[in-house]
Order: structure tokens, then sequence, then C-alpha cells
């Protein structure tokens, strides 16, 4: 299409959206538009006279095509040109940025690798480098995770590098160049950018200074045969032992229908695997992966498919992750209004997990309570807590059967709070005195609750009561909290054999952005609803809540058809209690701000530091305290990061490859707040193969927002002349004539031959 | 018939209502002459030596079964169905759903009371007056009529808290002992109470071997966790039968010292309590009359809602 615009007009489209249209002619334009005019009245007039000949309709059409070609010579006579502003050669510099990261090995379709085309386009000889060379003075640069100047062009590259941060190496080829007229910058790249950091930050500079980024975009649009781990949603922290549930991205264009494996590592140990058949048009899917991480500390996790015949991409294959493996101890804080067999079932279930300390506050008649397994008999000596920092020591809170009408309004409010601020779980279990039938409707946590509370069905418990087999929903077979059994149909078999519970509480509602993880079909008593909800949770503010909404789950252990051997409820309630602690963070919480970097790059660990009410804190100090993968320990002061209250960070460069253990200690005016454990993996990242295809996207985008154009290898050889016209730099006004275009004589002739041929046509000629 | 009988049978009729109280009636009518010690039984083995009693000691239980509707024993108040008939929960929801049922077990005996064996002693007005007076002392959502099941009923895990009384005459067959073993190791609670002496204690003490060959009975000390759960109790006294507390006597037999012992599983899990040489039943049972000491109902009342509120809590 730019050919033939080209060859009608004579000079391709981006000149003429950059120059101006003039007109030359040394004479006025009043003067030729005078004569076109009058010679196109005598053509009209002179038609007009031949009336005797045709009819008017035809004379009229006569003289306007006569009319038009007079007037598209006196055009031509005026001299149209195309005034631009280009560049004078050899006074402006180009700075050529190209990646040099390891994505350019990549071999496209066309079984040359991006590295090859870049090398072949950027050629010293060849026809990019010689236009940019003979306009402008050009000055290299290469780029991966940082850009530095490369004195020997494309020559000198080795794509090794093992990340992209296209940004940066704009900021800093644009740096470099200060001072100095600067045309543009050209970026050659894959457009693979994976540095985290937002790419419009970069942009507004050269925008800023009027410098176009020109980009040349290599490789494949799209990938015809790959298969990739996208992503893996490893969590921070997890507790030893505990159900860890990852949930793996993978796509994988070009084998839809195959099975695979995707196995899980945990520092080379095959914690898992799981088979998947791939969708069909290369749309991912996502992979559930249940384990076990047994060992604490900080853990390096793999998960890998294997690779597949004809496929080009093989780094994509695998991913790793970091995850935090704590063993110590979480306290879990069970408030139950009344004495019931479910309280000690489930103590019982939990009583060997050394990681769980469920403190029991047990009503057992008017303002009598029971408390069991507390750290010193002042806890809980008044009842249930009525201050926020004696309530936020506990990592996950349950009720049991306990009225609203029980807690004041504070304390229904100091609830909520422990969910939304302090980032708790609270957990409601079923009974007559909770939920609905608790009254708890149009209290403070009415909102936090992940089912909305209907109005009890019956008067009185019994006539409510109904007894449901419950099952896994499919959100809830692989889930942590409710998976009884390795693998998921093996989970759902162990739930379709337990007896079925009883219920007085009518939960048919989920609230949107709830999750459902187990449901319940009526066996037994009135079933109006027949499917109930019996387990289910949401995030509410910081944390999460979650309702089970059964009261007797103790019959998976004392049924009858239950054998003594029987686990499932010791695994229930283990799990699940896990699972309340496994995301409520500590006082102090530390994470880096990149799960991975490489060797020699800058890191930065991060901390969020509260008080015991959990109010940020601001003038702590803290310290994080690193440990190399070579047991060399050094502390490194963390600084109060302005624009985020309690928030603190720390950079320091590590040099050796390896996991990095950090301990941030943070204490204020001498009173300790905690310790919270991370980890930091330093090695050559995979990012680059994350996705292999050119991100056109980008490319085009870094070009459109600062004013430049986007080319292809095959257009590339268009980069230099529209460069010259395009870029800003030192430049000289330059008037290319337009009159003798052919699209000008071509409409010329077409009108006059229309006018011969319509004469012919009706005998005038 | 015993001094007070005649007041007893009155009082146990007002308490159960008109209701099923002519099979009340004469189950507690079989009491008198049949109350250990006071009255010769079918005995057809050596107490203490690990001999069979099953068959006839089977045979009464069923016949008292048989008499009374399967596997409850007297009916509510107001004609309704017979407890444990409404309480199989297993295949339906019962009638009247309850957090807790005071359960008796229904075990084989080789005497007992009229066509009822030993387990039958004090029922149903023991556990009925218990039961008032626990659902007033506790916010416990419990059953207020009684509830007998055999142990060898697969409704019995369903009930984790299990009582049973006078096992100084107890023979348990071989699928009782099954049912009793399973029912414990899958979590149940076990409160013995009401027998004496030496002689009945290696009854009972050969029958639990039939069902835990190896765990040992230990004692339980005033700093045990079931002494201070709900009250707090300093002292354990021996509650004495009704009509057998004469001039500051208490004891039975050579049961001079009560004891509160128990048997753990290999965890330290308590799963039976042992009250030997006291009797909180009859206490429970009597306690509404002038002539029985307050001191001991008290402790009886107390000591059964330590035990209920420990089996629910731990």
């Amino acid at each position: 299409m730019n050919g033939l615009f080209e060859f009608l007009f004579k000079y391709r489209p981006v000149l003429f959206e950059e120059g101006e249209v003039a007109f030359l002619s040394p004479w006025p334009v009043g003067v030729v538009v005078l004569a076109a005019s009058l010679a196109a009245a005598v053509a009209l007039f002179t038609y007009g006279r031949a009336h005797a000949r045709t009819g008017p309709a035809r004379r009229s059409g006569l003289a306007v095509l006569r009319a038009a070609a007079l007037l598209l010579v006196a055009l031509a006579v005026m001299q149209p040109a195309l005034v631009l502003s280009t560049v004078v050669p050899q006074r402006n510099f180009v700075a050529v940025l190209v990646d040099d990261s390891r994505s350019m090995n990549i071999e496209d379709a066309d079984g040359e690798s991006r590295a090859e085309k870049a090398r072949r386009l950027l050629d010293p000889q060849g026809p990019l480098a010689t236009g940019l060379a003979d306009r402008f003075a050009v000055r290299w640069f290469r780029f991966s995770g940082v850009a530095q100047r490369a004195p020997g062009g494309v020559e000198g590259l080795a794509f090794d590098g093992s990340r992209t941060r296209i940004g940066a190496a704009l900021e800093h080829a644009a740096q470099q160049m200060q001072g100095v007229p600067l045309s543009g910058l050209v970026v050659v790249s894959d457009g693979g950018d994976n540095g985290g950091s937002p790419m419009g930050e970069a942009l507004l500079p050269l925008r800023a200074a009027s410098v176009p980024v020109f980009a040349l975009g290599l490789g494949d649009e799209r990938v015809d045969a790959d298969v990739q781990i996208g992503r893996a949603d490893v969590p921070e922290r997890a507790m030893a032992g505990s159900s860890l549930l990852v949930n793996v991205q993978l796509s994988a264009p070009g084998y839809g229908g195959r099975t695979v494996s995707v196995v899980a590592e945990d520092m080379g140990r095959i914690v898992a695997s799981e088979e998947v058949t791939l969708p069909g048009g290369g749309r991912p899917v996502v992979v559930p992966i249940a384990m076990k991480l047994e060992t604490p500390g900080a853990r390096e996790l793999a998960f890998r498919v294997p690779s597949l015949p004809g496929e080009r991409v093989l780094e994509n294959n695998e991913l790793r992750a970091m995850v935090q493996v704590r063993e110590r101890t979480e306290k879990i804080l069970y408030f139950e209004g009344e004495p019931r067999h479910e309280v000690a079932f489930m103590l019982r279930a939990v009583r060997h997990d050394e990681q769980l300390q469920v403190v029991l506050l047990q009503r057992t008649a008017e303002n009598k309570f029971f408390r069991r397994n507390l750290d010193d008999a002042l806890e809980l000596l008044g009842g249930f807590p009525t201050e926020r920092e004696e309530l936020y020591q506990y990592r996950a809170l349950i009720l049991g059967s306990v009225e609203a009408g029980f807690f004041n309004h504070d304390q229904l409010e100091m609830i909520a709070d422990f969910v939304s601020v302090r980032g708790g779980m609270l957990l409601m279990l079923g009974g007559r005195r909770s939920l609905a039938e608790g009254g708890y409707d149009g209290t403070p946590l009415e909102d936090v609750l992940p089912v909305a509370l209907d109005a009890p069905g019956g008067a009185s418990p019994t006539e409510r009561l109904v007894f449901v087999k419950v099952a896994p929903t499919p959100a809830g077979t692989r889930h942590p909290a409710t998976r009884i059994e390795d693998g998921a149909e093996a989970s759902a078999a162990r739930w379709d054999s337990l007896p079925p519970v009883s219920t007085t509480n009518l939960l048919t509602r989920l609230k949107p952005g709830a999750t459902q993880l187990l449901r319940g079909s009526v066996v037994d008593g009135p079933g109006d609803p027949a499917d109930r909800i019996v387990m289910a949770y949401q995030r509410y503010g910081k944390g999460r809540s979650a309702v089970l909404g059964v009261q007797d789950t103790w019959l998976w252990q004392m049924d009858h058809s239950v054998s003594l051997e029987d686990q499932s409820h010791e695994t229930f309630w283990s799990q699940l209690l896990r699972w309340l602690v496994s995301e409520t963070p500590g006082q102090v919480e530390a994470s880096p701000r990149s799960g991975s970097v490489e060797p020699g790059e800058a890191a930065t660990i991060e901390a969020v530091v509260a008080d015991e009410g959990f109010g940020p804190v601001n003038g702590a100090t803290v310290t994080a305290r690193v440990t190399s993968p070579t047991g060399e320990v050094r502390d490194w002061p963390m600084e109060w990061q302005v624009d985020e209250d309690g928030k603190y960070a720390a950079t320091f460069v590590p040099e050796a490859a390896g996991v990095y253990e950090v301990a941030v200690e943070a204490a204020r005016d001498s009173v300790f707040l905690g310790t919270g454990l991370t980890s930091l993996r330093v090695a050559p990242g995979t990012a680059e193969f994350r996705d292999p295809r050119q991100r056109t996207t980008l490319m085009e985008r870094l070009a459109e927002e600062t004013g430049g154009r986007y080319y292809s290898k095959d257009t590339a050889e268009q980069l230099p002349g529209d460069l010259a016209v395009v870029g800003g730099g030192v430049t000289v006004r330059e008037e290319r004539d337009l009159w003798d275009m052919p699209a000008l004589f071509l409409f010329l002739a077409g009108l006059l031959a229309a006018e011969w041929a319509l004469r012919r046509k009706w005998g005038w000629a | 018939m015993r001094p007070g009988l005649r007041r007893f049978l009155t009082t146990a009729v007002a308490g159960c209502g008109a209701a099923g109280s002519a099979a009340l009636l004469l189950a507690l009518a079989g009491r008198e002459g049949d109350r250990p010690g006071a009255a010769s039984g079918a005995r057809t083995g050596q107490a203490g030596s690990g001999a069979v009693f099953a068959a006839p000691a089977r045979e009464a239980l069923e016949r008292g079964l048989a008499g009374l509707g399967p596997p409850s024993f007297a009916a509510p108040p107001g004609g309704a169905p017979s407890a444990a008939h409404r309480m199989s929960i297993a295949q339906r929801p019962p009638p009247e759903w309850h957090e807790f049922y005071f359960t008796r077990a229904a075990y084989s005996s080789f005497r007992g009371y009229g066509r009822r064996g030993s387990w039958a002693t004090d029922y149903p007005k023991a556990d009925r007056q218990f039961l008032t007076v626990l659902r007033r002392l506790t916010n416990l959502d419990a059953f207020a009529h009684e509830n007998a099941v055999l142990l060898t009923d697969e409704r019995l895990r369903r009930y984790p808290f299990l009582y049973a009384l006078e096992v100084g005459y107890m023979a348990l067959s071989p699928p009782e002992i099954e049912g009793l073993r399973t029912y414990l190791r899958a979590g149940g609670f076990l409160v013995i109470d009401d027998f004496w002496g030496t002689r009945e204690w290696l009854q009972f003490e050969y029958q639990m071997r039939q069902v835990f060959p190896l765990l040992p009975i230990v004692d339980l000390d005033l700093d045990h966790p079931v002494f201070s759960t709900f009250y707090d109790i300093d002292e354990i006294l021996q509650v004495p039968a009704y009509g057998r507390y004469w001039g500051g006597r208490t004891s039975e037999r050579d049961g001079y010292v009560p004891y509160v012992r128990g048997i753990q599983d290999e965890e330290g899990r308590l799963m039976v309590i042992i009250n030997w040489n006291t009797d909180l039943g009859d206490a429970w049972e009597w306690a509404e009359q002038p002539d029985y000491p307050l001191q001991y109902s008290t402790f009886a009342y107390q000591m059964g809602v330590n035990m209920i509120v420990y089996a629910m809590s731990h």
C-alpha cells in the first residue's frame, strides 16, 4: 500500500505527515487562478453555445471536465512542493539500542534467530546501517538488564542478558546523549520487557524532549509450537507440613489435545505431579497443584513440563519461585457459646499439630467460661477480648454457636476490624446460635461473612434441622482446606464416603466475590432448597472470612460407617485450621520487591511494620539481616518509605548466585515489634522466554507515544529516511517538487481522455 | 418393700408424667429384691473369675428391650414415641434435635432388676433428674429424657457421652466388647458409676481387660482437669446409696474409700472415668428427698456436670 502511495504521490506518507505543502511559482496565486478561471469560463461558454447539437446535461458534463482539466493545469503551473525540515547530514546524532538479552537467540519460524536478524539488518555495510551513517552520527548501545555503550556496534553483542529493561535502557541512552543534537533513538528488540517497571515513566522525559523512538521489532508475532509455564501463584509464606495449592498457568499453542505432566519440585525433590490435557488454540489452562512442604526455611520450588516434539523454546518449560516455609506455633482463638461435641473432636483432631495452638474459650453457663490451651492463667481471664490488642494477638478467630447479642457493638466492630484491618481470618461455624439464627444480620459482621444471612426458616433448631451430604465444589476439590486426600479424584471419593452431617442454618446465597468450597445436598429433613452452602470464604479488607455451616463434623469421626483408621476428620480440621492462619500477617512482614534478581543486580527488600493494634509504625528502627548463600551475614538498615505509612525498604547488591535469607527485625522506643522472614533468589532468570512472541504492541506503543515509527524487518530500510525528516536536532528547510508527481498527470490525462471519449460517443469528434 | 419405696414410686410417677407410667412403675417395682447385695440374682458363674455369663444375661437384656420397645425403655411425657426410636438420626433427622443426649449403656449382666439387667439401676429417674439440673446449671442443649442404647447398636457412636453403672455385674458379650472398644477408640467417653468393693471391682476390671487388655487403669488426682472444668472440686466424697446412709455410714461391702479412676489411650486421652465405691446415680435420683444429705447430692451433681463438660471440651 505504501509502495502504491509512493508511486502516485512521489513520496512516502511519512513525508506528507511531517511536511507542509507550498506553491513555488513566481506568479502570484491570484493571477494564476484568474487565468485558469477565464480559461474555464471560455470552455463553459463554448459548450454552452453548442446547444443545437446536444442537450444541456451533456454539454454541462463536457464543460465541467474541460474546466477541471484547466484548473489542474493551473495547479501544476503554481509549482506545488513539499516543505520539510530535514536533518543536516552528520550534524545530528542517533542512538541505536540493540537488545542483548537471551530471548534474541530464539529461532523464528524462518529458521533465523532474532540475533541473526539483528546482525544482518545492522550489518555495517547494509542499507540500514549505511543509511543511518550517511545521515547521522550513530552511537551504539546494547541493553538487557542494564544499558551500556557498544562501540563495536552489533558485532560485539553476545545476546546473553537474562533480563530486558527497555524503559531503563531508553533513559540511560537519553542521558548519555544529553548535550548533543539528538534526532532520535532506534530500539532493536523483540519487545520482551520484563523489568517490572512501568514503561510510561521512562517515556515521559523523551516526550518532553521531543526525542522520537524508532522501534525495529524482531521475532515472530505468534509462536506455532511451544509449551510454557506462564506463571505459578506461589504464596510468599507457607506452614511446614501444610497442604499448599499452587495454581500453575500453562499454555501450549500447537499442542492442543495432548496430555502432559506438570511436576513440582522442592529443592530438587519431586513433591507433586499433576496431569493435564492441553486445550486447543493455545488457550491457557490453570493447573492446580497441591503439595506439602515439610522442611522449614527458604525453599526454592520448581515447576516443570516436559518438552514436546518440535518445540523451539525449551527455557520456558520451567519456572522457579521461592516460598518461606515457617515452623512456628500459630494461635487461634476458638470462642464457643455452649458445650458442644464439636469442640472436643476438633481439638483432638489437631492435638498433635505443634504449629497450631487453639485457645478455647467456651461459655459453659451464663457468664461462666472454660478456658483451655492458654499461654498463662491471665489469658482471656475476663472472657472474650474487649481490646483490639488482646484480640489481635491471635491469627484466626473461630466463632461457634454464640449469638450476636453476647457481644456489644464495639466487640462486633472489633471482630470486623480483626479481619479488615489486622488481616486475620474469621471462621463462623454453624449452630443454633450462629449466623442468621444467632442474629448476626444487621451487625458489623454481616458484611464480613461470605454468605447472605437469610431469615431462619423455622421456629426451632429442630424444625430447621436437615442432614446434608457434603461434597466439594470444583474449587474445593483441590483447595488446601478441603482436599482431604492426595489427588482430586481421591479427595472427592473420600468426601463421598463420609456420612451426612446436620445443619440448622439456611445458607443458600453466596455473596459476590465469595468462593464456595463445600456444598451440601439435603438427604433428610425439610429439603427446600435441596442445595446448601456448607463452606465458603471471601476476602474482606486485608483478611478473609469463612463459614462452615454445619454443626457436627464430629460425625465424620463417630458415625458407625467410619472406620477407626479413617483420618478424614483429623485431616479436614488440621488443614482447615492451618489454612486459616496461612496468610495472616504478623506485626512485621518482609518480602523482596522482586522475587528473583540476577547476580550483580540491585535487590530491594521491603517490610511493613505495625504495632500491637496493627496500626502502621513510621518511626521504627528496622534492620534487614541478610545471610548470603556462602553464610556471610550482613545487616542493612531499612529506610521508611515516605509514600506509605509503615513501609520500609533496603537495597543491596547480591553478587553470588543462590538463595539469600533475610530476617527483618523492627523495634520502636526499645520495644521489640517483631521479626519478618523472607528470602531472595539470585539467579539468571528465564523470564526472557516466558512469552517468546514479539511484543509488537509494546514496540508500537514506544514509537507512537514518542512520535516515532514502528518497523518490521521488512520495512527496516525505510528507517533512516524517515528518521531524517521526523527526527529532531539540527535541521534544514528542504523543498521537494510535487507538480511532477504521477498522480497529477494521471488525473489530468484521465479528465482529457474522458472528455474526448464522450465527444466521440456523442458524435462531436 | 424397702422404707420409702412407696414415696419413691409416687415421685417417679409425678416426675415422669402420666404417659409411660405403667411401664415405668413396672420396671421400678422390679427393683425390690434385685438390688445388689439385697437379693439373689440368676448368677451362673463366679464373680471376678472371668466366667461367661453372657447367654442368660443377654436374654434378660433382650427381654427388657422387647418389653419396652427398642432400644429405649421409657416413654417421654406426652405419650410421644419412645426416645430411642426418635433418636435414630442415622437415617432421618430426629423430631427433636439436641446437642447432647445423656446416654446410658445397656449392657449384658449376670444379675439385674426384674427382666432387665443391672444397667437399668436407677433408670430412668436418675437420668431425668440429673438432666433437669444439668439443663438449669449449664447452657448445654441437652435432651431432657433418658436415652439407653445397646453397646452393639450402630447408633451408639452418635452419642459421644455414655454412662454405665452397676458394672460389678457386667458380663459383656464379644459383640458388646467390640462395640465398646470401637466406641471408645473412635472418640467416645464413658462414665462408670455405682459399684462397690473388691469383688465388683475385679469383675469390672476383668470386663475392661476384655476391651483394652493393655491399657492401665489409673487414679485421677484432684489436679486433673475433670475436677475443675466447671466446678472446682477439692475432695472426692463417698456418695452413699439412698437408704444406706445410717449413722454416717456411706460405704457398702468393703468399699470404704471412694476412688475416681480413669483409662487413657496411648496418647493420654481420657476415655473412661470410673467412680468406684460411690453412687452418684442414687444421689441424682434421690436428691429431692429431705432425708438424703444435701452434701452428697451436691457433690454428685457437680461431678456429673464436670464430667460432661470435660467430655465435650477435651
